[in-house]
Protein backbone atom coordinates (compact mmCIF):
# COMPACT_ATOMS: atom_id res chain seq x y z
CA UNK A 1 0.00 0.00 0.00
CA UNK A 2 1.39 2.92 -1.26
CA UNK A 3 2.49 5.66 1.59
CA UNK A 4 0.62 9.45 1.39
CA UNK A 5 4.33 10.29 0.30
CA UNK A 6 4.46 8.02 -2.68
CA UNK A 7 1.07 8.78 -3.94
CA UNK A 8 2.51 12.99 -3.98
CA UNK A 9 5.61 11.83 -5.44
CA UNK A 10 4.44 10.06 -8.31
CA UNK A 11 1.28 12.93 -9.03
CA UNK A 12 4.34 15.31 -9.09
CA UNK A 13 6.05 13.30 -11.65
CA UNK A 14 3.42 12.87 -13.97
CA UNK A 15 2.92 16.52 -13.65
CA UNK A 16 6.52 17.32 -14.55
CA UNK A 17 6.69 14.56 -17.19
CA UNK A 18 3.31 16.30 -18.47
CA UNK A 19 4.80 19.76 -18.25
CA UNK A 20 7.88 18.59 -20.09
CA UNK A 21 6.44 17.43 -22.76
CA UNK A 22 3.66 20.41 -23.29
CA UNK A 23 6.75 22.88 -23.48
CA UNK A 24 8.39 20.47 -26.13
CA UNK A 25 7.28 22.44 -29.32
CA UNK A 26 5.82 18.91 -32.12
CA UNK A 27 6.88 19.27 -35.49
CA UNK A 28 3.93 19.89 -38.24
CA UNK A 29 3.16 15.98 -40.05
CA UNK A 30 3.80 17.78 -43.42
CA UNK A 31 6.48 20.49 -43.74
CA UNK A 32 6.11 21.12 -47.53
CA UNK A 33 2.70 21.74 -46.99
CA UNK A 34 3.28 24.02 -44.13
CA UNK A 35 6.70 25.82 -43.92
CA UNK A 36 5.24 28.82 -41.71
CA UNK A 37 4.69 25.76 -39.37
CA UNK A 38 7.93 24.50 -39.59
CA UNK A 39 9.35 27.89 -38.94
CA UNK A 40 7.13 28.49 -36.04
CA UNK A 41 7.98 24.77 -34.29
CA UNK A 42 12.49 25.96 -35.23
CA UNK A 43 11.42 29.38 -33.22
CA UNK A 44 9.44 27.94 -30.56
CA UNK A 45 12.29 25.46 -29.82
CA UNK A 46 15.48 27.57 -30.21
CA UNK A 47 13.56 30.15 -28.24
CA UNK A 48 16.62 33.01 -28.23
CA UNK A 49 17.63 35.56 -30.91
CA UNK A 50 20.20 34.02 -33.44
CA UNK A 51 21.29 33.96 -37.12
CA UNK A 52 20.70 31.13 -39.30
CA UNK A 53 23.90 29.62 -40.59
CA UNK A 54 22.81 26.62 -42.21
CA UNK A 55 19.78 25.09 -43.03
CA UNK A 56 18.30 21.62 -44.64
CA UNK A 57 14.66 21.61 -45.56
CA UNK A 58 12.95 18.38 -46.76
CA UNK A 59 9.67 16.68 -46.01
CA UNK A 60 11.15 14.20 -43.94
CA UNK A 61 13.67 15.97 -42.17
CA UNK A 62 15.15 19.25 -41.73
CA UNK A 63 18.00 20.73 -39.41
CA UNK A 64 19.90 24.24 -38.70
CA UNK A 65 23.27 25.38 -37.43
CA UNK A 66 22.01 28.50 -35.65
CA UNK A 67 24.50 31.02 -33.53
CA UNK A 68 23.30 32.97 -30.43
CA UNK A 69 22.74 36.39 -31.08
CA UNK A 70 23.87 37.21 -27.84
CA UNK A 71 26.83 35.26 -27.60
CA UNK A 72 27.91 34.94 -31.07
CA UNK A 73 30.40 31.92 -30.40
CA UNK A 74 27.95 29.66 -29.45
CA UNK A 75 26.72 27.44 -32.20
CA UNK A 76 23.72 24.92 -32.05
CA UNK A 77 22.16 22.60 -34.12
CA UNK A 78 18.45 22.01 -34.17
CA UNK A 79 16.60 19.07 -35.94
CA UNK A 80 13.45 18.08 -36.93
CA UNK A 81 11.12 14.95 -37.91
CA UNK A 82 7.66 15.71 -38.94
CA UNK A 83 5.04 15.14 -36.17
CA UNK A 84 7.98 14.49 -33.85
CA UNK A 85 8.72 16.27 -30.81
CA UNK A 86 11.80 18.70 -31.44
CA UNK A 87 14.33 17.96 -29.07
CA UNK A 88 16.78 20.57 -27.59
CA UNK A 89 19.82 21.83 -29.65
CA UNK A 90 23.30 20.10 -29.53
CA UNK A 91 26.34 22.24 -29.13
CA UNK A 92 28.51 23.15 -31.89
CA UNK A 93 32.17 23.06 -31.92
CA UNK A 94 32.87 26.81 -33.05
CA UNK A 95 35.97 25.69 -34.58
CA UNK A 96 33.65 23.27 -36.65
CA UNK A 97 31.57 26.03 -38.23
CA UNK A 98 34.42 27.54 -40.99
CA UNK A 99 32.05 29.75 -42.98
CA UNK A 100 30.53 33.04 -40.67
CA UNK A 101 27.95 33.98 -43.40
CA UNK A 102 24.37 33.77 -42.12
CA UNK A 103 20.70 35.46 -42.17
CA UNK A 104 18.72 36.56 -39.51
CA UNK A 105 16.11 33.87 -38.66
CA UNK A 106 13.46 36.09 -38.85
CA UNK A 107 14.75 36.52 -42.85
CA UNK A 108 14.60 32.57 -42.74
CA UNK A 109 12.51 32.38 -45.90
CA UNK A 110 10.71 28.59 -45.20
CA UNK A 111 8.24 29.24 -48.09
CA UNK A 112 11.07 29.89 -50.97
CA UNK A 113 12.78 26.85 -50.08
CA UNK A 114 9.94 25.11 -50.42
CA UNK A 115 8.71 26.56 -53.89
CA UNK A 116 12.67 26.07 -54.85
CA UNK A 117 12.43 22.36 -54.06
CA UNK A 118 9.30 22.17 -56.29
CA UNK A 119 11.47 23.74 -59.31
CA UNK A 120 14.51 21.54 -57.90
CA UNK A 121 12.39 18.31 -58.04
CA UNK A 122 10.43 19.52 -61.49
CA UNK A 123 14.29 19.92 -63.50
CA UNK A 124 14.86 16.48 -62.27
CA UNK A 125 12.64 15.13 -63.33
CA UNK A 126 12.56 16.70 -66.82
CA UNK A 127 16.89 16.36 -67.26
CA UNK A 128 16.98 12.93 -65.76
CA UNK A 129 18.56 12.69 -62.78
CA UNK A 130 17.46 11.62 -59.56
CA UNK A 131 14.68 13.87 -57.03
CA UNK A 132 16.86 15.95 -54.73
CA UNK A 133 16.10 15.13 -51.13
CA UNK A 134 16.08 18.20 -49.56
CA UNK A 135 17.42 21.94 -50.09
CA UNK A 136 20.35 23.36 -48.33
CA UNK A 137 20.43 26.92 -46.76
CA UNK A 138 24.16 27.92 -46.80
CA UNK A 139 27.54 28.45 -48.41
CA UNK A 140 29.82 26.93 -50.91
CA UNK A 141 33.04 25.24 -50.29
CA UNK A 142 34.39 28.76 -50.38
CA UNK A 143 32.15 30.56 -47.81
CA UNK A 144 30.72 31.99 -51.15
CA UNK A 145 27.18 32.34 -52.45
CA UNK A 146 25.37 32.39 -49.51
CA UNK A 147 21.64 30.62 -50.68
CA UNK A 148 19.49 27.60 -51.14
CA UNK A 149 20.94 24.76 -52.67
CA UNK A 150 19.99 21.48 -54.58
CA UNK A 151 22.32 19.06 -55.39
CA UNK A 152 21.18 16.97 -58.33
CA UNK A 153 22.71 13.79 -59.28
CA UNK A 154 22.22 10.51 -61.57
CA UNK A 155 21.02 7.01 -61.55
CA UNK A 156 23.22 5.73 -64.35
CA UNK A 157 26.39 8.34 -64.32
CA UNK A 158 28.07 8.48 -60.80
CA UNK A 159 30.14 11.53 -62.08
CA UNK A 160 27.30 13.55 -63.60
CA UNK A 161 26.61 16.29 -60.96
CA UNK A 162 24.33 19.40 -61.09
CA UNK A 163 24.20 22.47 -58.53
CA UNK A 164 21.26 24.98 -58.76
CA UNK A 165 21.60 27.76 -56.57
CA UNK A 166 19.31 30.40 -55.42
CA UNK A 167 19.37 33.89 -53.30
CA UNK A 168 17.96 33.53 -49.41
CA UNK A 169 14.22 34.48 -50.91
CA UNK A 170 14.32 31.76 -53.43
CA UNK A 171 15.04 34.21 -56.73
CA UNK A 172 17.84 34.83 -59.45
CA UNK A 173 18.89 30.79 -59.90
CA UNK A 174 21.69 29.87 -61.27
CA UNK A 175 23.13 26.60 -62.40
CA UNK A 176 26.47 24.63 -63.15
CA UNK A 177 27.40 20.99 -63.55
CA UNK A 178 30.48 19.11 -62.84
CA UNK A 179 32.38 18.51 -66.12
CA UNK A 180 36.10 16.74 -66.36
CA UNK A 181 37.89 18.44 -63.02
CA UNK A 182 35.94 22.05 -62.67
CA UNK A 183 32.35 22.93 -63.21
CA UNK A 184 30.27 24.03 -65.91
CA UNK A 185 27.49 26.45 -66.07
CA UNK A 186 23.93 25.51 -67.55
CA UNK A 187 21.14 27.61 -68.94
CA UNK A 188 18.67 27.64 -66.33
CA UNK A 189 15.75 28.10 -69.51
CA UNK A 190 17.71 24.86 -70.93
CA UNK A 191 17.04 23.13 -67.65
CA UNK A 192 13.84 24.16 -67.36
CA UNK A 193 12.87 23.00 -71.35
CA UNK A 194 14.44 19.68 -70.27
CA UNK A 195 16.66 20.15 -72.71
CA UNK A 196 20.08 19.81 -70.48
CA UNK A 197 19.98 16.14 -69.76
CA UNK A 198 22.26 14.59 -67.45
CA UNK A 199 25.48 13.77 -69.74
CA UNK A 200 25.20 9.90 -69.72
CA UNK A 201 28.04 7.64 -68.19
CA UNK A 202 31.16 7.02 -70.72
CA UNK A 203 30.98 3.77 -72.44
CA UNK A 204 33.38 1.77 -70.54
CA UNK A 205 35.94 -0.02 -73.35
CA UNK A 206 38.45 -1.78 -70.79
CA UNK A 207 39.36 -4.99 -71.64
CA UNK A 208 38.80 -8.16 -69.95
CA UNK A 209 41.66 -9.50 -67.62
CA UNK A 210 43.92 -12.18 -68.56
CA UNK A 211 42.84 -14.96 -65.88
CA UNK A 212 45.44 -16.25 -64.07
CA UNK A 213 47.59 -19.57 -64.78
CA UNK A 214 47.24 -20.57 -61.33
CA UNK A 215 51.10 -20.60 -60.14
CA UNK A 216 51.59 -18.65 -56.97
CA UNK A 217 54.00 -15.61 -57.53
CA UNK A 218 56.56 -13.80 -55.38
CA UNK A 219 57.36 -11.09 -57.42
CA UNK A 220 60.62 -10.34 -56.21
CA UNK A 221 62.18 -13.38 -57.39
CA UNK A 222 61.00 -12.63 -61.02
CA UNK A 223 59.13 -10.68 -63.41
CA UNK A 224 60.65 -11.96 -66.56
CA UNK A 225 57.93 -14.10 -67.56
CA UNK A 226 55.18 -11.79 -66.62
CA UNK A 227 56.40 -8.93 -68.26
CA UNK A 228 56.20 -11.13 -71.32
CA UNK A 229 52.58 -12.10 -70.16
CA UNK A 230 51.87 -8.29 -70.31
CA UNK A 231 53.88 -7.65 -73.64
CA UNK A 232 51.53 -10.55 -75.30
CA UNK A 233 48.37 -8.93 -73.97
CA UNK A 234 49.40 -5.52 -75.54
CA UNK A 235 50.58 -6.57 -78.63
CA UNK A 236 53.53 -4.87 -78.82
CA UNK A 237 56.85 -4.21 -77.60
CA UNK A 238 56.58 -2.51 -74.01
CA UNK A 239 57.44 1.29 -73.70
CA UNK A 240 58.21 1.57 -69.66
CA UNK A 241 57.57 4.65 -67.64
CA UNK A 242 57.21 2.96 -64.69
CA UNK A 243 57.33 -0.47 -63.38
CA UNK A 244 56.95 -1.67 -59.16
CA UNK A 245 56.95 -4.86 -57.76
CA UNK A 246 56.43 -6.57 -54.34
CA UNK A 247 55.98 -9.90 -53.80
CA UNK A 248 52.20 -9.44 -54.35
CA UNK A 249 51.67 -7.33 -57.09
CA UNK A 250 53.77 -6.15 -60.36
CA UNK A 251 52.65 -3.12 -61.62
CA UNK A 252 53.31 -1.04 -64.80
CA UNK A 253 52.62 2.39 -66.44
CA UNK A 254 52.81 1.85 -70.57
CA UNK A 255 52.91 4.26 -72.69
CA UNK A 256 49.93 3.33 -75.42
CA UNK A 257 51.81 1.74 -78.54
CA UNK A 258 49.78 3.99 -80.79
CA UNK A 259 49.64 7.35 -78.70
CA UNK A 260 52.41 8.14 -76.60
CA UNK A 261 50.35 11.18 -74.52
CA UNK A 262 48.50 8.21 -73.15
CA UNK A 263 49.82 6.25 -69.83
CA UNK A 264 48.08 2.89 -69.25
CA UNK A 265 48.48 1.10 -66.10
CA UNK A 266 48.44 -2.94 -65.61
CA UNK A 267 48.31 -4.55 -62.82
CA UNK A 268 49.38 -8.42 -62.61
CA UNK A 269 48.56 -10.51 -59.11
CA UNK A 270 50.15 -12.78 -57.47
CA UNK A 271 47.86 -15.51 -59.25
CA UNK A 272 48.88 -14.29 -62.67
CA UNK A 273 45.86 -12.15 -63.19
CA UNK A 274 46.70 -9.10 -65.98
CA UNK A 275 44.10 -6.09 -65.42
CA UNK A 276 44.24 -3.03 -67.34
CA UNK A 277 43.48 -0.51 -63.93
CA UNK A 278 43.68 2.66 -65.15
CA UNK A 279 45.03 4.99 -68.60
CA UNK A 280 45.46 8.62 -68.64
CA UNK A 281 46.98 11.31 -70.19
CA UNK A 282 50.80 12.25 -69.60
CA UNK A 283 51.76 14.70 -67.42
CA UNK A 284 53.58 17.79 -69.63
CA UNK A 285 56.60 18.76 -68.53
CA UNK A 286 57.35 15.09 -66.83
CA UNK A 287 59.59 12.40 -68.11
CA UNK A 288 57.61 10.83 -71.14
CA UNK A 289 60.74 8.74 -72.83
CA UNK A 290 60.00 5.25 -72.66
CA UNK A 291 62.50 2.68 -71.67
CA UNK A 292 62.24 -1.16 -72.38
CA UNK A 293 62.56 -4.16 -70.38
CA UNK A 294 66.49 -4.68 -72.05
CA UNK A 295 67.61 -0.93 -70.60
CA UNK A 296 67.39 -2.82 -67.52
CA UNK A 297 68.85 -5.35 -65.39
CA UNK A 298 65.92 -7.21 -64.82
CA UNK A 299 67.65 -10.92 -64.83
CA UNK A 300 69.55 -9.28 -61.57
CA UNK A 301 66.42 -7.79 -60.43
CA UNK A 302 65.79 -10.81 -57.78
CA UNK A 303 69.89 -10.62 -56.46
CA UNK A 304 69.57 -7.46 -56.09
CA UNK A 305 66.27 -7.18 -54.17
CA UNK A 306 67.58 -10.30 -51.65
CA UNK A 307 70.43 -8.10 -50.99
CA UNK A 308 69.34 -5.02 -50.41
CA UNK A 309 68.83 -5.22 -46.77
CA UNK A 310 72.48 -6.16 -46.15
CA UNK A 311 74.17 -3.49 -47.86
CA UNK A 312 72.63 -1.13 -45.38
CA UNK A 313 74.43 -1.65 -41.71
CA UNK A 314 71.80 -0.59 -39.48
CA UNK A 315 68.96 -2.64 -41.66
CA UNK A 316 70.38 -5.90 -41.68
CA UNK A 317 67.48 -7.60 -40.24
CA UNK A 318 65.13 -5.80 -42.49
CA UNK A 319 63.03 -6.34 -45.54
CA UNK A 320 62.27 -5.43 -48.95
CA UNK A 321 58.93 -3.01 -48.91
CA UNK A 322 58.95 -2.74 -52.80
CA UNK A 323 60.77 -1.99 -55.81
CA UNK A 324 60.46 0.91 -58.39
CA UNK A 325 62.05 1.02 -61.85
CA UNK A 326 61.95 4.68 -63.13
CA UNK A 327 64.38 7.41 -65.16
CA UNK A 328 66.66 8.80 -62.61
CA UNK A 329 66.85 12.15 -62.56
CA UNK A 330 66.03 14.85 -65.25
CA UNK A 331 65.00 12.07 -67.45
CA UNK A 332 68.22 9.74 -67.18
CA UNK A 333 68.87 6.43 -67.74
CA UNK A 334 66.41 3.91 -65.54
CA UNK A 335 67.39 3.02 -62.17
CA UNK A 336 65.95 0.33 -60.19
CA UNK A 337 65.05 1.78 -56.49
CA UNK A 338 64.60 -0.98 -53.49
CA UNK A 339 62.92 0.65 -50.35
CA UNK A 340 64.01 -1.67 -47.58
CA UNK A 341 62.28 -1.21 -44.08
CA UNK A 342 62.70 -2.72 -40.53
CA UNK A 343 60.86 -2.05 -36.88
CA UNK A 344 62.30 0.86 -36.66
CA UNK A 345 62.33 2.97 -40.18
CA UNK A 346 63.46 2.60 -44.09
CA UNK A 347 66.22 2.61 -46.12
CA UNK A 348 66.83 2.77 -49.88
CA UNK A 349 69.49 1.24 -52.17
CA UNK A 350 69.38 2.34 -55.88
CA UNK A 351 71.76 0.56 -58.64
CA UNK A 352 71.97 1.78 -61.86
CA UNK A 353 71.02 0.58 -65.75
CA UNK A 354 73.98 -1.59 -65.60
CA UNK A 355 73.18 -3.16 -62.18
CA UNK A 356 76.24 -1.30 -60.23
CA UNK A 357 75.27 -0.10 -56.76
CA UNK A 358 75.04 3.74 -56.69
CA UNK A 359 73.86 4.15 -52.91
CA UNK A 360 72.98 2.72 -50.51
CA UNK A 361 71.31 4.57 -46.83
CA UNK A 362 68.55 4.65 -44.55
CA UNK A 363 66.01 7.47 -44.89
CA UNK B 1 76.77 3.27 -9.60
CA UNK B 2 74.01 1.41 -8.40
CA UNK B 3 73.91 3.77 -5.05
CA UNK B 4 73.68 6.44 -7.53
CA UNK B 5 70.83 4.89 -9.55
CA UNK B 6 69.10 3.87 -6.11
CA UNK B 7 69.29 7.86 -4.96
CA UNK B 8 67.66 8.48 -8.09
CA UNK B 9 65.17 6.40 -7.97
CA UNK B 10 64.32 6.84 -4.93
CA UNK B 11 64.02 10.86 -5.71
CA UNK B 12 61.86 10.24 -8.72
CA UNK B 13 59.43 7.97 -6.38
CA UNK B 14 59.32 10.95 -3.57
CA UNK B 15 58.78 13.26 -6.81
CA UNK B 16 55.81 11.44 -7.98
CA UNK B 17 54.17 10.39 -4.50
CA UNK B 18 53.93 14.77 -3.80
CA UNK B 19 52.41 14.99 -7.82
CA UNK B 20 49.81 12.12 -6.91
CA UNK B 21 49.00 13.95 -3.99
CA UNK B 22 48.43 17.07 -5.25
CA UNK B 23 46.81 15.81 -8.29
CA UNK B 24 42.83 17.41 -9.10
CA UNK B 25 39.72 14.70 -8.07
CA UNK B 26 39.15 11.46 -10.46
CA UNK B 27 36.39 13.65 -11.88
CA UNK B 28 38.41 16.92 -13.59
CA UNK B 29 40.77 14.10 -14.99
CA UNK B 30 41.98 10.78 -15.00
CA UNK B 31 45.00 11.60 -13.50
CA UNK B 32 47.72 8.32 -13.66
CA UNK B 33 49.56 6.70 -11.45
CA UNK B 34 53.28 7.92 -12.72
CA UNK B 35 54.49 6.83 -9.16
CA UNK B 36 53.79 3.41 -10.07
CA UNK B 37 54.67 3.89 -13.67
CA UNK B 38 58.27 5.56 -13.84
CA UNK B 39 59.00 3.13 -10.81
CA UNK B 40 57.99 -0.20 -13.16
CA UNK B 41 60.39 1.87 -16.29
CA UNK B 42 63.30 2.69 -14.31
CA UNK B 43 63.29 -0.84 -12.63
CA UNK B 44 63.47 -1.98 -16.39
CA UNK B 45 65.63 0.35 -17.98
CA UNK B 46 67.44 1.70 -15.25
CA UNK B 47 68.57 5.56 -15.15
CA UNK B 48 69.54 7.83 -16.72
CA UNK B 49 65.55 8.35 -18.26
CA UNK B 50 65.44 10.45 -21.58
CA UNK B 51 62.31 11.07 -22.66
CA UNK B 52 61.90 12.13 -25.85
CA UNK B 53 57.66 12.21 -25.83
CA UNK B 54 55.51 12.09 -23.03
CA UNK B 55 51.64 11.38 -24.14
CA UNK B 56 48.69 11.10 -21.88
CA UNK B 57 45.31 10.20 -23.36
CA UNK B 58 41.72 11.55 -22.33
CA UNK B 59 41.52 8.50 -20.11
CA UNK B 60 44.42 8.81 -18.33
CA UNK B 61 46.51 6.19 -20.88
CA UNK B 62 50.16 7.13 -21.16
CA UNK B 63 52.88 6.80 -23.84
CA UNK B 64 56.01 7.28 -23.07
CA UNK B 65 58.81 7.17 -25.95
CA UNK B 66 62.40 7.36 -24.24
CA UNK B 67 65.50 6.94 -25.85
CA UNK B 68 67.66 3.54 -25.25
CA UNK B 69 71.22 4.18 -23.81
CA UNK B 70 72.84 1.26 -25.29
CA UNK B 71 71.93 2.17 -28.91
CA UNK B 72 71.43 6.22 -28.44
CA UNK B 73 69.85 5.99 -31.88
CA UNK B 74 66.90 4.34 -31.38
CA UNK B 75 63.56 5.30 -29.52
CA UNK B 76 61.34 3.10 -27.40
CA UNK B 77 57.68 3.57 -26.46
CA UNK B 78 56.55 2.19 -23.13
CA UNK B 79 52.73 2.39 -22.71
CA UNK B 80 50.88 2.24 -19.64
CA UNK B 81 47.41 1.47 -19.23
CA UNK B 82 45.09 0.50 -15.93
CA UNK B 83 48.75 0.11 -13.85
CA UNK B 84 50.27 -2.47 -16.33
CA UNK B 85 53.50 -0.84 -18.37
CA UNK B 86 53.68 -2.59 -21.82
CA UNK B 87 57.11 -3.98 -23.39
CA UNK B 88 59.01 -1.86 -25.78
CA UNK B 89 58.09 -0.94 -28.65
CA UNK B 90 60.38 0.47 -30.98
CA UNK B 91 59.36 3.34 -32.58
CA UNK B 92 59.70 3.94 -36.27
CA UNK B 93 60.83 6.94 -37.66
CA UNK B 94 59.93 7.76 -41.77
CA UNK B 95 63.25 9.14 -41.59
CA UNK B 96 65.83 7.84 -38.99
CA UNK B 97 67.33 10.35 -36.95
CA UNK B 98 71.02 10.93 -36.17
CA UNK B 99 72.41 9.77 -32.78
CA UNK B 100 72.66 13.86 -32.45
CA UNK B 101 69.34 14.54 -33.43
CA UNK B 102 68.02 12.10 -30.36
CA UNK B 103 70.15 13.53 -27.94
CA UNK B 104 69.52 16.77 -28.57
CA UNK B 105 65.67 16.28 -28.74
CA UNK B 106 65.58 14.15 -25.54
CA UNK B 107 64.85 15.46 -21.95
CA UNK B 108 66.51 14.45 -18.95
CA UNK B 109 63.60 12.80 -16.23
CA UNK B 110 65.10 14.40 -13.77
CA UNK B 111 64.34 17.87 -14.93
CA UNK B 112 60.96 17.11 -15.73
CA UNK B 113 58.86 18.73 -12.28
CA UNK B 114 55.62 16.36 -12.69
CA UNK B 115 53.95 18.02 -9.64
CA UNK B 116 53.36 21.56 -12.27
CA UNK B 117 50.69 19.62 -13.98
CA UNK B 118 47.75 20.15 -12.19
CA UNK B 119 48.45 23.83 -11.74
CA UNK B 120 49.18 23.95 -15.65
CA UNK B 121 45.50 22.39 -16.36
CA UNK B 122 44.02 24.84 -14.05
CA UNK B 123 45.94 27.52 -15.32
CA UNK B 124 45.18 26.40 -19.55
CA UNK B 125 41.66 26.30 -17.99
CA UNK B 126 42.07 30.00 -16.77
CA UNK B 127 44.09 31.24 -19.70
CA UNK B 128 41.46 29.91 -22.54
CA UNK B 129 38.09 31.28 -20.84
CA UNK B 130 36.64 27.51 -20.06
CA UNK B 131 36.53 26.78 -16.41
CA UNK B 132 34.42 23.73 -17.48
CA UNK B 133 37.04 22.12 -20.13
CA UNK B 134 38.27 18.80 -19.62
CA UNK B 135 41.55 17.39 -20.22
CA UNK B 136 41.98 15.36 -23.51
CA UNK B 137 45.26 15.20 -24.12
CA UNK B 138 48.53 16.12 -22.45
CA UNK B 139 51.60 16.03 -24.11
CA UNK B 140 55.25 16.57 -23.50
CA UNK B 141 57.93 16.58 -26.02
CA UNK B 142 61.22 19.07 -27.52
CA UNK B 143 59.57 21.87 -30.10
CA UNK B 144 62.75 20.61 -31.93
CA UNK B 145 60.67 19.33 -35.10
CA UNK B 146 62.43 15.97 -34.17
CA UNK B 147 66.11 17.01 -34.66
CA UNK B 148 65.42 20.28 -36.72
CA UNK B 149 65.91 23.60 -34.77
CA UNK B 150 62.97 25.94 -34.69
CA UNK B 151 62.49 29.29 -32.73
CA UNK B 152 60.85 27.09 -29.66
CA UNK B 153 64.11 24.44 -29.04
CA UNK B 154 62.77 23.93 -26.07
CA UNK B 155 61.01 21.23 -23.95
CA UNK B 156 57.25 22.04 -24.50
CA UNK B 157 54.11 21.12 -22.17
CA UNK B 158 50.94 20.86 -24.29
CA UNK B 159 47.58 20.75 -22.24
CA UNK B 160 44.71 19.80 -24.24
CA UNK B 161 41.13 20.66 -23.20
CA UNK B 162 37.81 21.06 -24.39
CA UNK B 163 33.95 21.78 -24.34
CA UNK B 164 31.03 21.13 -26.16
CA UNK B 165 31.78 24.48 -28.01
CA UNK B 166 35.56 25.21 -27.96
CA UNK B 167 38.53 23.29 -28.40
CA UNK B 168 41.95 24.76 -26.88
CA UNK B 169 45.46 24.10 -25.91
CA UNK B 170 48.04 26.04 -24.23
CA UNK B 171 51.62 25.58 -24.00
CA UNK B 172 53.70 26.22 -20.90
CA UNK B 173 58.04 25.48 -20.69
CA UNK B 174 58.89 23.29 -18.17
CA UNK B 175 58.69 25.77 -15.16
CA UNK B 176 55.05 26.22 -15.94
CA UNK B 177 55.38 29.82 -17.65
CA UNK B 178 52.65 30.10 -20.68
CA UNK B 179 54.54 30.29 -23.73
CA UNK B 180 51.06 30.07 -25.97
CA UNK B 181 47.52 29.53 -25.85
CA UNK B 182 45.35 28.73 -28.64
CA UNK B 183 41.19 28.42 -28.74
CA UNK B 184 38.87 27.83 -31.41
Amino acid sequence: MPTRIEVALVAALVVACTEALAAEPVAPAHPLDDPAAVKAAFAARIGKPVHVMQFGFGEHYSDAIVQNDAAQDEFDRYEMVPGQPMKEGTPQKSGSVDCKKKIAFADLDLAAAARVLGEARAIAAGNGYKQPENVQLGADVFCNDFGWRAYLTSETNSDAMLEIVWSPAGASPKARRLKDDGWAKVDMKSLAAGTAKAPPAAPKNEPAPTPGDGRERDFTHGIEADLARVEAKVGAPLGFKHIRVDKEQLSMDVFSPSNKKRVATYLVDNKGEIRLWREDDTIPFDCNKPFSASDVPIAQLPAMIAGAPALIPPMAQGWVKDVSIYRSGLCGAPHVYIQVEDDRGYGNVEYDQRGRLVSAEVQ
Amino acid sequence: MFRRRLLFAFALVFAMHAVAADAPPAGDYAWPNLTDFLKQLIAKVGAPVKVYRLTMDRDGNVDLWIQDQQRRDLVDSYEYEKGVMSEPIPVKFEHYPSVGAVDHHVIELTTIDFQRLPGMVATAKAKLGLPDARVFRIELERGDSHGFLTYTDVPIWTIHVDTPRHDGRVEFSLDGKVLDADKD
